[in-house]
């Protein structure tokens, strides 16, 4: 009997700690999704995890290529995880050169989202990380602007 | 009797860490042997970077889908592949390359919100996705309900894309990558056989635009089907008919104007606008045999290598 509790009791403590240790879930993304607005329709979504920089190291980042198409406005939102200690960034790119970023670095400025109006149509590389290089767990998405 | 319970908690523990894994960036764990996994000394591998690039990069119906209706060309079921025949697909080559077409029909009768209409071919991809035995990936239950409901299209596409995802995923971390690159060509084929059909009857720049720019799509498609391209008589013929597609796109012109972006502040959100511009050259007459090519690949595709 004693060890049929055991057994539970470890089972019960176990999964949570378990649960908690994953990326961001299907519900943040759907939390999310929704906060890009009532007039975009969803296209994909990427979920963070990033660990703490170390001292004096380069902050981790998260980077995805990602056609973009002439034509076509794009929503870039970012959500953060519950328990993140880190605010999740988006900057998106061409061609290494640097578009648009939801973190103004010389004002400390953070938008929860960016719209991008996309004219040329080509590879772009969107950089996922955390302001001042915190841990941090979040999604972003992508949405097509209607 | 402890020894019962501690074989209980066992499998409730592994079941958890197996099905905790799928909510996971990789999905997946398990493997077993399968007849389409093609030994990696066959294939010349792709880095999986390359590979997430490919696939990612595959244009989505769903933008394709919005094209056609922001043109106000009206639904027309006439474009989707017949589900009647879907029963008879035996090889896998032919249920995964349908998983893919049927994906893109799915995301044309969301966009237009015939939801009701797509209980068919909702049902149609579960039962291939079954018979890849990545059946457990698609959430047929809570799809159907909001496709019946009409409630929410974004929780809708979110599920469809997300299924198909995590499918692609776990076929490639399970060595049937060969089964993936076939979804994804499905995906892109019927997509493209959307746009070209509609091209023909409907002048408009945008669409023709993005007809012409699936000329860079192509050849990462191609890529992404090129180590498998031997494997089979089935993939053979399929390779052979990408490359004559991407040979109709052999004078398929695409330059680039400079222009500095603008960057505006509107109603609390950062907006840029971007002035560099990428033109597409493509004549009528490329543009109808790109078109006879596409529906050529896609109707031999829907009738069975």
């Amino acid at each position: 009997m004693k060890n049929r509790l055991l057994i539970l009791s470890l089972t019960l403590l176990i999964l949570p700690v378990m649960a908690e240790g994953q990326p961001a879930t299907d519900d943040i993304v759907s939390s999310c999704i929704l906060s890009a607005g009532e007039n975009t329709t969803y296209l994909k979504d990427f979920r963070i995890q990033l660990p703490k920089a170390t001292p004096g190291g380069i902050a981790p980042v998260y980077k995805a290529n990602l056609y973009l198409m002439k034509n076509m406005k794009y929503r870039f939102s970012v959500c953060n995880a519950p328990g993140s200690n880190g605010d999740l960034v988006i900057t998106l790119y061409d061609q290494g050169k640097e578009l648009i970023s939801s973190y103004n670095r010389d004002t400390g400025k953070k938008y929860g989202s960016v719209d991008f109006v996309c004219n040329k149509t080509g590879l772009y590389t969107i950089w996922y990380d955390f302001v001042n290089g915190e841990q941090g767990s979040g999604v972003g998405v992508v949405c097509m602007i209607r | 009797m402890t020894g019962t319970i501690t074989k209980i908690a066992a499998v409730i523990l592994l079941a958890s860490i197996c099905s905790c894994k799928n909510s996971g960036p990789r999905q997946g764990s398990l493997s077993f042997p399968v007849a389409d996994s093609v030994p990696a000394g066959e294939a010349e591998k792709l880095s999986e970077e390359a590979l997430a690039d490919i696939v990612q990069n595959i244009a989505s119906p769903v933008e394709i889908a919005s094209i056609l209706q922001s043109m106000q060309v009206p639904f027309s079921a006439g474009y989707l592949a017949p589900t009647r025949e879907a029963d008879k697909l035996t090889t896998n080559f032919q249920k995964a390359v349908m998983l893919g077409i049927y994906g893109a029909d799915l995301g044309y009768l969301n966009i237009y919100e015939k939801t009701g209409n797509s209980v068919e071919v909702l049902s149609t991809i579960k039962r291939l996705a079954d018979g890849l035995r990545v059946g457990q990936y698609f959430d047929f239950e809570t799809l159907k309900r909001l496709s019946v409901s009409k409630s929410n299209l974004d929780s809708l596409l979110f599920l469809s894309v997300n299924s198909y995802n995590q499918i692609d995923r776990y076929l490639r971390d399970n060595d049937r990558g060969s089964i993936s690159a076939l979804m994804i060509a499905g995906v892109w084929i019927e997509g493209q056989y959307f746009a070209t059909q509609v091209a023909l009857d409907n002048r408009d720049e945008i669409l023709r635009d993005r007809i012409g720019e699936q000329k860079i799509i192509l050849g990462d498609l191609l890529m992404l089907l090129r180590p498998y391209s031997t494997s089979s008589s089935e993939y053979q013929t399929l390779y052979g008919m990408m490359e004559n597609m991407s040979r109709k796109y052999a004078d398929v012109r695409v330059s680039y104007r400079l222009g500095e972006p603008e960057t505006a502040e509107v109603d609390g959100r950062l907006v840029m606008v971007q002035h560099e511009e990428s033109i597409v050259e493509m004549s009528d007459a490329q543009l109808a045999e790109i078109a006879e090519m596409s529906k050529e690949v896609r109707n031999t595709l829907i009738s069975g290598i």
